[in-house]
């Protein structure tokens, strides 16, 4: 008893660490900054690759000027990640790394501080570390450091890839380029780990807040899309911080001004975050929710009305992005090919890929690899979420009742699966709306069969995502969503420096026919179908088989 | 339905290097309420998940009313409720919206016991899920359990966040389903709450079964306690035939006696014994005296106020 007494009675309290009092800024900044050098090394490798492939593959200035020709005409790459800039090897650079990693670098910075931030504190983690030796605003304050230690990580890998990249003969970038360079290429990030910040502050869950910053981007990126793919609207890219940055343009016409808007409205956003994080409960939304409601049982009838009720708000989201987004493309595709018609360029261009027809139904044959991508992004996320019930230990109150686990992940397949499909129709319906008015209008028919022809590669993302979640459920999400960044990747910067079949087999885009510029490839479409479904069964078989596991 | 409710024949489940749960001999009988003991890491959730099918065994089998837990799952849980100890729901369904999910899923509801159950348990059902408490939240999975009126419950700490008052509610609620027959697994750290509840108990060690009997059976098996206050320096008991744990604190001694009690009265007549108290183990002494060192911790000595008359087992 006395020996118990005296070992329970504190003698020398030992300190835990230097600075008890910044405990969430080392938290925060451990993971931002291993996601950020990651990604960073990521951004590096891209950029160094892509520069030795165009140097060789198009070693001689006329080449160079040849290619530059196509793409300037090319409508639906100036759409999707902007207007070529020269002939020149900074040129190409400029054009292609901010138009693509700029844009990826503002996906990861909203998804990185709506996971750190609101994912952190809906985990109810963030609530323990509010109890130690800060307040509210003051760990808000020490987030944003961590953060940004995240983002000092994305940028200083970046910049040794752009200064290694451009120390090469070849490509011959000054120090001073590749540092302005990689600030560029991550000032898409830093805006959307600012507007991320205040996203978590508005909304109750981390989905929400991820979905509230995805519509602004997706917003920002509409505009700067429009801008480019018409020269009659390029006035709008000063609606879009996107269109800022784009106009910042590195390495050829350097004019970093044009980056102290999005500096401000970086500065508008990390206040109102910070001034929002002081002032709400902890836990708790700004923006605040019903927590009484009378009862709606209509759905709640089993797993699958749940799982109904469940992605209802999210997926109505998702199709009402696409709607638009597919209403943009088809209202601009005559006026966004005006600049083109003739060019002998463009259609050998387009040909290679595969496309024919008229120009706008290539221009459309071009950008619904956007709507490929955005009902790919669907697919992950419905996988990333079905995983969720079984690590949160939701889906545990429904089997251990009489529902066995195949039937619940049969039903939540299905009904992704119809979320997708839905989301093809909804954008050719869409996309032939916005065309419908112009001249050369194409086909209802046309058009409904490009949207059911993007839909193939998202069944077969969710099958895939089914396979993992069976096998390795804990790496499902990183798996699917990297597999996507792949894939995307791939399809964009595969051909254009002439990457091996092997290469280019490996993105889900890849097999996909630019329609309505070619007919849809059904038997292939069908194949893609039917690997989705045998990966899907395979995955379900796994599940019945395993533990369930927790996150 | 002769078969028991629950019986598992040399159930084993491994993760990596860990034996979750080794070898595991269990049979409860169908009316019984048995609770399941074991400090954490025991591996009593490990067992419980064991008979759901929510992990799969290493090796033995499992069944649920005759039916294999791992390839009858669906048949067996037509039988059962259960109640984990964390409460995982919905966070923007109502109280009464999951209720009437969870009901439509097991497929059976006693509509008019589930009213019963919110009003007992003091649940606003009209609140959404990620406002209630845990003890809330605690309280939905308990009704939906309850309101199905299972043949089985499989209840994990199923009290974890309840208030004394709700406490009371719950043991209700199991003595009810007792009375109507049904079958109660209780896994429990609240001894008091085994105590008053269950006709037998088990109790499990780093996955393997050490006890399991009633709570008579138990302390007949194990050591009586006995208290003494001498008049002056207590004597050496320890060299007493059955006699251990010799504490001395001043004139106070406590000691325990495994066996006959016969040596030791013998051996106290004559040394100016004033106070002397023997009383039988409580459910929180045999769980302690089933983790060796553990049990070393000392239970703090009680104060006999009146002298008592040596008593014997019952």
């Amino acid at each position: 008893m006395t020996d118990l007494l005296t070992a329970a009675t504190p003698r020398e309290l030992i300190p835990a660490g230097r600075h008890p009092g910044r405990v969430v800024a080392g938290r925060i900044a451990r993971k931002a900054a291993r996601s950020g050098a990651l990604w960073g090394l990521i951004f590096a490798i891209f950029v160094f690759i892509q520069m030795r492939a165009y140097t060789s593959d198009y070693p001689t200035q006329a080449s160079r000027d040849q290619l530059q020709r196509a793409f300037a005409t090319n409508m639906g790459l100036n759409a999707l990640i902007g207007p070529v800039h020269d002939d020149t090897v900074t040129g190409f650079a400029a054009w292609r790394f901010l138009g693509i990693l700029g844009v990826l670098g503002a996906v990861w910075g909203l998804l990185l501080s709506t996971r750190l931030l609101r994912g952190e504190e809906e985990a109810g983690r963030h609530e323990l570390l509010l109890a130690g030796q800060t307040t509210r605003r003051g760990a808000f304050g020490q987030s944003v450091a961590g953060l940004g230690a995240g983002l000092g990580a994305l940028f200083a890998v970046t910049a040794i890839g752009t200064v290694l990249t451009g120390r090469s003969a070849a490509v011959g970038f000054t120090l001073g380029q590749s540092l302005y360079f990689a600030l560029t290429l991550v000032a898409g990030a830093t805006l959307f780990l600012a507007i991320g910040a205040l996203a978590s502050q508005l909304a109750g869950t981390r989905r929400q807040a991820a979905a509230m910053a995805g519509v602004v981007f997706g917003v920002f990126f509409a505009l700067r899309m429009a801008a480019d793919a018409n020269s009659g609207l390029h006035w709008m890219v000063w609606l879009s911080p996107l269109g800022w940055i784009e106009q910042s343009r590195p390495l050829t016409d350097p004019d970093p001004l044009v980056l102290l808007p999005v500096l401000a409205l970086i500065i508008v956003a990390g206040t109102v975050a910070a001034y929002l994080a002081g002032t709400r409960d902890a836990d708790a939304a700004t923006l605040a929710a019903r927590d009484c409601a009378p009862p709606h049982l209509t759905l709640l009838n089993g797993p699958t009305g749940l799982a109904l009720r469940l992605i209802r708000p999210v997926a109505a989201g998702w199709l009402c992005a696409i709607t638009a987004f597919a209403v943009l493309l088809g209202s601009i595709a005559e006026s966004s090919t005006q600049d083109s018609s003739g060019s002998v360029s463009v259609t050998q261009d387009l040909g290679r890929l595969g496309a024919h027809g008229s120009l706008v139904q290539e221009y459309l044959g071009l950008t619904f690899i956007l709507i490929a991508l955005l009902i790919a992004l669907v697919a992950a996320g419905q996988i990333t979420a079905i995983r969720a019930e079984e690590g949160d230990g939701r889906l545990e109150n429904l089997v251990v009742r009489p529902l066995s686990r195949t039937s619940w992940f049969a039903g939540r397949l299905a009904l992704a699966a119809l979320v997708l499909l839905a989301a093809g129709l909804l954008a050719g319906l869409a996309a032939w709306a916005g065309a419908a008015g112009w001249h050369n209008a194409v086909g209802l028919g046309s058009l409904m069969a490009a949207g059911l022809n993007v839909v193939p590669p998202a069944m077969f993302l969710l099958g895939l995502g089914a396979l993992g979640l069976g096998a390795w459920p804990r790496c499902t999400s990183a798996a699917v969503y990297g597999y996507l960044a792949w894939s995307f990747l791939i399809e964009l910067t595969g051909a254009v420096v002439h990457a091996d079949h092997w290469l280019m087999d490996t993105s889900i885009f890849f097999h996909m026919v630019p329609s309505p510029a070619a007919n849809p490839d059904w038997a292939g479409a069908a194949m893609m179908a039917g690997l989705a479904l045998a990966a899907a069964l395979a995955g379900g078989a796994l599940l019945h088989r395993r533990d369930l596991l927790r996150a | 339905m002769d078969a028991p409710a629950i019986r598992t024949e040399g159930l084993s489940k491994r993760y990596g290097p860990l034996d979750a749960v080794c070898d595991l001999n269990l049979e409860v009988a169908q009316g019984e309420v048995v609770g399941f003991l074991g400090p954490n890491g025991a591996g009593k959730t490990t067992t419980i998940r064991l008979l759901l099918g929510l992990a799969q065994p290493t090796a033995g089998r499992a069944e649920i009313f005759g039916l294999d837990c791992r390839h009858r799952t669906v048949q067996a849980h037509r039988h059962v409720a259960y109640v984990p100890g964390e409460a995982n729901l919905w966070p923007s369904l109502t109280g009464a919206e999951t209720l009437h999910l969870l009901g439509r899923v097991q497929g059976r509801v006693d509509p008019a016991y589930r009213q019963a159950l919110i009003e007992r348990f003091d649940l606003d059902p009209s609140k959404k899920v990620r406002v209630y408490s845990k003890g809330n939240r605690q309280k939905v999975l308990l009704i939906a359990a309850l309101m199905t009126r299972p043949d089985l419950l499989l209840l994990d700490e199923p009290t974890s966040g309840l208030d004394p008052l709700m406490e009371q509610a719950f043991r209700h609620s199991v003595l009810e389903a007792r009375a109507a027959g049904q079958t109660v697994f209780l896994s429990s750290h609240i001894l008091s709450e085994v105590e008053a509840l269950c006709d037998r108990v088990a109790i499990l060690r780093e996955g393997r079964l050490v006890e399991i009997g009633t709570l008579g059976q138990m302390r007949h098996l194990s050591a009586l306690t006995v208290e003494a206050l001498f008049e002056a320096a207590p004597p050496d008991l320890a060299a007493v035939q059955g006699v251990t744990r010799v504490v001395v604190d001043g004139r106070r001694v406590r000691l325990q006696v495994q066996g006959s009690i016969e040596p030791l009265l013998t051996a106290l007549a004559g040394t100016g014994i004033r106070e002397l108290l023997s009383r039988e183990p409580s459910l929180e002494e045999l769980f302690l005296a089933h983790y060796g060192s553990r049990s070393a911790v000392p239970v703090p000595a009680q104060h006999v106020a009146a002298p008592a008359l040596p008593a014997g087992r019952p």
